[in-house]
């Protein structure tokens, strides 16, 4: 099978994102939220992003329109997905949503329609297993923002089939992104090792071993990471952080990702990274 | 002290470039190997570099003999890359000079970044004297205490001891991984790059170091304990997590 036409549930953060990257490359993309106003700014985002690149002279007025053409905004879930070859689920990480909206559309998709859930946290198994279809679930795991960056991790369950794997890798493929196929498992293959290295860092200075600064600028000057472990965690934000490492650290059940003291002090103190002005180091205002 | 004159004493491929990174940034260079009578000529310097063979009796002979012959506040700096700064110490009679100045040589440029390595004597003006050396050397240079691992090797071995744990229980390939810590989170090399390119072997190292003083967490993956066994060192045995020609 070839996959022609998707649906993508939820038009947040990833989920518009994503539409907007498989409408460039030409496919009919259904993009559903369960409220107009989500629908509405969710393709106001992807005209957004559109605009800055004609702007740019990356991509022509007419090129732009042509994306948005391709793009279906709607609430209506039996709509969205009732004759596409593929289901794109980027709605709340709640494995109980999840499980239910999957059930739902076990009953009403084609028995072809791939299922492709673009979770970071849940068990792909375990939302497969709620369905007639568990050879045709998988999970699609992008990273925000879905437009800029280029890997997608494609994640199996001993269930998924072959054909299914396939499909998947040659449409990451022709979506210009890199795919990386890995059993389905805590944190995959990113997230967990992003989390050794964000811990041993943040270990080091429990520790009493060097600062933040210290820790940073040797992984930078050294290897030429673009961040080090305390900016990245200050960017993205310490709650954030701190939710992450414990879901790994209660999820593979390993002493490696039990969450740092600094980490958890921090979070208590109300120190949460940039959007606070102070995490591990301290932002001015604007900054 | 103020340094104006370092000694380099030991041997291997790092001395000439040293050498040159120091004369460019005009500090006075006296260099020796351990063959013959190197303390005769660190009498005036301001600082000592040993840069010998990564084995502790050697090391010990060489800041024994240059604590004899050097001036009193000369610093004595090694240049391991293992926990040894407070062992050195102790066979002198000067354990707040003694420091570890730890050379890492970055893969895709050609620059280097120093860990300032602190014994438990070490003082503060050894400290602040080295850190104004290396400012004007014109290198990045951090400070740690002595630990295993120090700061980098203690990063690096702990990602890619995961990744063998991942890879040996067929989680995913050890290509698509390095592929997607690349793509996906911008990491400059995948974690068996950097085993390859740091060695096996030295992986093996620090992790048993680390797992010996800070606990089983750090205990490595079996694979990579095979992989040292069958002589898979990384690029410079010409196999390791991947064939080099």
């Amino acid at each position: 099978m070839e996959i022609k036409s998707i649906a993508l549930l939820g038009a947040g953060t990833m989920g518009h994102g994503i539409a907007q990257v498989c409408a460039q490359a030409g496919y009919q993309v259904n993009l559903r939220d369960v409220k107009d106003e989500f629908v509405e700014a969710g393709i106001s985002k992807i005209r957004k992003f559109l605009g800055g690149s004609v702007e740019k002279n990356r991509i022509t007025q007419a090129e732009a329109d042509a994306v948005l053409g391709k793009i279906k905004g709607m609430t209506d879930l039996k709509e969205a997905v009732k004759d596409v070859d593929l289901v794109i689920e980027a709605i709340v990480e709640d494995i109980n949503v999840k499980k239910e909206l999957y059930k739902e559309l076990d009953q009403i998709c084609r028995p072809d329609t791939i299922f492709a859930s673009n979770t970071s946290a849940q068990s792909i198994t375990e939302m497969a297993m709620v369905t007639k279809r568990p050879g045709k679930f998988i999970g699609m795991h992008w990273f925000n923002p879905a437009q800029l960056m280029r890997g997608i991790e494609v994640i199996t369950h001993d269930k998924t089939s072959k054909e299914t794997v396939d499909i998947m890798v040659d449409l990451c493929k022709k979506l210009g992104k890199e795919p990386g196929v890995c059993k389905d498992s805590p944190g995959f293959m990113v997230n967990r090792l992003l989390q050794i290295w964000f811990n041993e860092g943040l270990n080091m200075y429990d520790e009493g071993i060097a600062e933040p600064q210290d820790i940073d600028t040797a992984l930078k000057a050294a290897y030429n990471f673009r961040m080090g472990p305390f900016e990245l965690r200050d960017l993205v934000g310490l709650d954030i952080g701190i939710a992450s490492t414990t879901t790994h650290y209660r999820e593979l059940m390993r002493e490696q990702f039990r969450p740092p003291r600094c980490l958890i002090m921090k979070v208590k103190a109300g120190d949460l990274g940039r959007k606070t002005g102070k995490g591990f180091y301290e932002y001015k205002s604007g900054s | 002290m103020k340094i104006n004159t370092v000694s380099i004493i030991g041997e291997g491929e790092l001395i000439p470039k040293l050498k040159g990174l120091l004369s460019e940034a005009g500090f006075k260079v006296i260099t020796a190997d351990l063959n013959g009578d190197y303390a005769k000529l660190v009498a005036d310097v301001d600082l000592v570099l040993e840069v010998a063979p990564e084995d502790i009796t050697v090391k010990k002979k060489v800041f024994k003999n240059c604590d004899a012959k050097c001036q009193k506040d000369a610093i004595l700096a090694t240049i391991t890359s293992k926990p040894w700064v407070t062992q050195l110490a102790k066979v002198t009679k000067r354990p707040e000079e003694v420091i570890g100045l730890n050379f890492t040589k970055n893969p895709f440029e050609e620059k280097y970044l120093v860990q300032i390595v602190k014994g438990l004597q070490t003082s503060g003006d050894t400290i602040r004297d080295v850190k104004e050396f290396l400012e004007k050397v014109g290198v990045t240079a951090v400070k740690l205490e002595e630990n295993p691992g120090f700061i980098l090797d203690r990063v690096i071995a702990s990602i890619v001891n995961e990744a063998a744990v991942m890879y040996s229980s067929k989680l995913a390939t050890k290509e698509d991984i390095d592929k997607m810590m690349k793509v996906c989170v911008n990491w400059p090399m995948g974690p068996f790059e950097f085993a390859d390119n740091i060695g096996v072997d030295r992986v093996v190292e620090v992790l048993d170091s680390m797992a010996q003083q800070l606990g089983p967490k750090y205990q490595p993956c079996f694979l990579l304990r095979k992989m040292v066994d069958a002589g898979w060192l990384g690029k410079k045995a010409g196999r390791g997590f991947y064939v080099y020609s």
